[in-house]
């Protein structure tokens, strides 16, 4: 039996701008993600994998073809089912980490014990105790990712876009924030949708890349990542396997990244 | 205190007492000996240290019709309720334009033709609606500070990160939600950027309230005008420096209650 099909994407198009400065951001863009499947969408800047992920959202409409979440199509408002953590800081300045975390519980007026309890839980997961008090304003940048990827978990979002949630880290830092995804995500294994210009960080999570093209963005290379589970994030870069994987997908993403503008 | 502190402490009091010390010893020299009247400086037009040091005593004494405490109440009750209502209401007005284009469209050139009146030009008719009392003073503070405030929380309002409101309804925000736990935390911080100038505004336009407003607004004010007809330096010297004073409390108080607000933020942070 095949599992189900979560998020069925179908001949997507979506153009930016207007008749003669028409923009095609990405075109007849079509896959299915399946119940606790994590993929990443790898692509050159500018191939709209972000875009495709903002319509999956429902942040954005699409121009052309449909988004079925859960077999309902995807309309404007985002569906209640998905979690969504931006590439850019977007934990709130004022309130401190454990309010931050606290968010989507408050949102959903979850009683006020239990709402602690889970925040705690959330805190201790991702080594955050001690920063319980702290204000974003005095983490570092890590942390900070640490504390937007906790709160979207949290409400237990049974779909989990994540917009190059790692792109502004230092390496270390990201290997870091890799590590504790996986152990998140290996204990709840939610849908994940993962975008992404890295393709180590791409082969190290996902198990199944979407490889896009350059502008307007199609799917060049739809590859499964044949690596076994539980991974660990650093050793796993030193195996054969993995440059194996890395080399098939470089080759063809390559071409993308070399082709001129 | 470190010493550095220390230092620039002892400067400032160095500079108040030359400053003190200079104006009440230059306006005692006379300019020809023994002609009276006939000064370097003459203390009529800025009176002296000494002698607004008696006149501020003897209009504290319970003896005269109005001290100086009473007018000083009355001037900082008309601020305080001017500033107060002036914040709340162009808080208020600034989210609701700053969040709906069609609303800030239509009102534009109303607001921005209101805003480049001269408001001291505003008194009289102020004055002539709301009378010469509290109230009239209270109105013109308003129409001062609701304008700064407005302007800022629009800005504020308008300029609130999309993302953030993007993530609060990943998480299940409703609007209202939104409202109370983005916008108005992110506005705020541009709102308490005008409460500095915006006391300050809002003490001018009670001043000016009093100006005109007679003895039944009371004042500070009324003080100085009062000494204009009785051509007194030194009743004015007293006013002066209690506004001063009024002016440099009502300021920390600010900053006081903004670092307590806005504690979340970078420059508010002990590390």
């Amino acid at each position: 039996m095949t599992p189900r099909a979560r998020v069925s994407i179908r001949g997507l198009a979506k153009t930016f701008g207007q008749g003669s400065r028409e923009v095609p951001a990405v075109s007849a863009v079509s896959f299915d993600v399946h119940e606790r499947e994590f993929v990443a969408i790898v692509g050159p800047s500018g191939c709209g994998k972000s875009t495709i992920l903002n319509m999956i959202g429902g942040l954005i409409a699409p121009s052309g073809g449909e988004i079925l979440v859960d077999g309902q199509r995807v309309t404007g408002a985002p569906p209640s089912q998905i979690g969504y953590v931006f590439q850019k800081d977007t934990v709130f300045p004022w309130r401190t980490v454990e309010r931050n975390i606290a968010l989507g519980l408050e949102y959903r007026n979850v009683p006020a014990e239990e709402r602690t309890a889970r925040v705690r839980k959330a805190i201790a997961l991702a080594g955050l105790q001690g920063f319980e008090e702290a204000f974003p304003a005095t983490l570092s940048g890590g942390m900070r990712q640490r504390v937007a990827l906790m709160r979207s978990l949290v409400v237990d979002p049974e779909i989990l876009l994540m917009d190059e949630p790692f792109g502004a880290l230092d390496t270390h830092t990201k290997l870091d924030l890799h590590a504790e995804l996986l152990s998140l995500w290996e204990a709840k294994r939610q849908t994940v949708i993962f975008v992404t210009h890295d393709l180590s960080e791409a082969i190290t999570l996902a198990d199944r890349v979407v490889v896009m093209t350059r502008r307007p963005g199609r799917i060049k290379l739809l590859h499964d990542v044949k690596l076994p589970r539980p991974r660990d994030v650093i050793r796993i870069r030193e195996t054969d396997d993995y440059s194996r994987e890395y080399q098939q997908i470089w080759h063809t993403l390559g071409e993308e990244f070399r082709a001129p503008p | 205190m470190t010493r550095d502190r220390l230092r620039v402490l002892a400067w400032q009091l160095l500079i108040l007492v030359v400053v003190l010390g200079g104006w009440q010893y230059l306006t005692g020299l006379k300019a020809v000996s023994k002609t009276p009247g006939l000064y370097w400086i003459d203390p009529f037009f800025i009176s002296r240290p000494s002698a607004i040091a008696e006149r501020f005593v003897y209009l504290m004494s319970p003896s005269v019709r109005l001290t100086i405490w009473q007018m000083a109440l009355s001037t900082v009750q008309s601020t305080v309720w001017g500033f107060l209502v002036g914040i709340s209401t162009g808080f208020a007005a600034g989210l609701l334009l700053g969040r709906s284009d069609g609303l800030a469209r239509v009102f534009e050139p109303y607001i921005v033709a209101f805003n480049s009146l001269p408001r001291i030009a505003l008194v009289p008719l102020i004055t002539m609606i709301f009378g010469f009392g509290l109230l009239a003073k209270i109105v013109l503070a308003w129409s001062i500070v609701f304008f700064i405030v407005f302007f800022n929380t629009f800005q504020g309002a308008r300029s609130v990160d999309a993302d953030l409101i993007h993530s609060a309804r990943f998480l299940g925000a409703s609007e209202r939600q939104i409202m109370t736990s983005v916008i108005v935390p992110s506005a705020l911080a541009w709102t308490f950027a005008s409460l500095t100038p915006s006391i300050s505004f809002a003490l001018i336009g009670v001043v000016v309230g009093e100006f005109i407003g007679g003895e039944s607004g009371g004042g500070l004010g009324y003080l100085i005008i009062q000494s204009l007809g009785t051509l007194n330096a030194a009743d004015m010297m007293v006013a002066l420096f209690v506004l001063g004073v009024i002016g440099i409390v009502m300021a920390l108080g600010i900053k006081q209650v903004e670092a307590r607000l806005l504690r979340w933020r970078p420059e508010y942070q002990k590390r």
